[in-house]
């Protein structure tokens, strides 16, 4: 399963990509300086997701070594899952608006 | 985030529940042990207060990182109340109330775990396309 | 690591085990309720009795029950006059065990009840446990 973080914003995209999640800088903080709100907004929330991922990642390698309580795990596991989904929701409106603008220029 | 807080709240409440199983398991196991006092946890609405426990879970990048959020304390139940039966042999654990407790803790528990569903599963209807 | 269900567990557990000794205990003192001595004035079959202590287990943060000891109870026996009886002494009387029937039946009954209580938290930190892992399920 390969994350499409990439695609929210390409700073940090540029990190090695799909699957191994450990691959990736747990903060990718985005290299130049954001212009404006909308992209410092997002690029903290991207951040934030991958936080939330490599936690939930760790906790469950962690968890099935017997070395987690297991609501730690649960929560952990439960609220990556949540982020992923919000993440992947935002990057979608968010890609589905930019292409209705360059259609728009037609 | 607004659900953030929820889940955390609810999470972290739970982990409460499962520590106050953890002792009236402990009482339970000793009904008949000389000399044992019933113990009990301190109360939730305590713990909230005297811990900055409503924030995010740390994010722990080394599995050698885990503990659980700090127990919650453990006291003697009956200090100092008169009502407590105390037998001879000194034990003081009543397992009509460990019972009641136990209903206690299931109930919430329960109920913060159909919440925590409830709200996942309209995150997922929120974030679908 | 301090799973607090697990250390829940644990003390049912053992809890289960210390109870299902005493009932085998007490089952051999009713069992043995008339077991004399086969020579003449010889002692007969003494009670058992089992002890409990509690241990504090560092890891789980449990208080684990154990059985302490199975000691004899030192209770003095008490006698019938049965002249023919094969451990009769001098006088006729044959010592018989110092196992009180009533004592023993209450003893079971508060044996079995624990046991039971024990088996219920399990139950119960079952339950809990599957419906913490069920919060994953997507569907």
């Amino acid at each position: 399963m390969s994350l499409n973080i990439a695609m929210l914003s390409p700073d940090i995209g540029r990190a090695a990509g799909s699957s191994p999640l450990s691959g990736l800088a747990p903060t990718a903080a985005p290299q130049a300086a954001p212009e404006n709100d909308f992209a410092r907004t997002m690029a903290s929330m991207a951040s934030d997701a991958l936080n939330t991922l490599k936690t939930g990642e760790t906790t469950a390698m962690a968890g099935m070594q017997g070395k987690a309580p297991l609501q730690q795990v649960v929560q952990a596991v439960m609220q990556a899952d949540q982020a992923l989904r919000t993440v992947v929701a935002v990057r979608d409106k968010v890609v589905g608006a930019y292409q209705e603008i360059s259609r728009m220029q037609m | 985030m607004q659900p953030m807080q929820l889940f955390n709240l609810a999470f972290r409440q739970n982990e409460w529940f499962a520590q106050r199983q953890a002792v009236i398991s402990s009482n339970v196991a000793n009904a008949n042990t000389p000399g044992y006092k019933a113990r009990d946890v301190e109360s939730f609405d305590a713990v909230m207060d005297s811990s900055a426990s409503t924030s995010a879970p740390m994010a722990a990048t080394d599995p050698q990182h885990f503990a659980s959020s700090g127990s919650d304390a453990v006291r003697d139940q009956n200090n100092g109340d008169d009502q407590a039966e105390v037998l001879v042999s000194g034990n003081d654990v009543n397992l009509e109330q460990e019972f009641l407790k136990s209903n206690d803790v299931m109930r919430g528990y329960t109920l913060n775990t159909q919440i925590m569903k409830t709200f996942d599963r309209m995150l997922q209807s929120a974030t679908k396309g | 690591m301090n799973d607090p269900l697990i250390a829940a567990t644990s003390a049912a557990a053992n809890g289960l085990f210390a109870q299902s000794t005493r009932m085998r205990v007490v089952s051999e003192n009713i069992a043995n309720a008339d077991s004399t001595g086969k020579t003449a004035g010889a002692d007969p079959y003494q009670r058992k009795t089992v002890s409990f202590e509690s241990v504090s287990d560092e890891v789980s943060g449990a208080d684990l029950v154990q059985v302490q000891d199975i000691s004899r109870d030192e209770a003095p026996f008490r006698t019938e006059y049965m002249p023919g009886h094969p451990a009769a002494d001098a006088k006729g009387y044959v010592k018989m065990p110092n196992v009180d029937m009533l004592t023993e039946l209450s003893d079971m009954r508060e044996a079995s009840r624990s046991y039971t209580a024990n088996t219920q938290v399990i139950k119960q930190v079952r339950e809990i446990a599957s419906m913490t892992i069920d919060l994953l399920r997507t569907s």
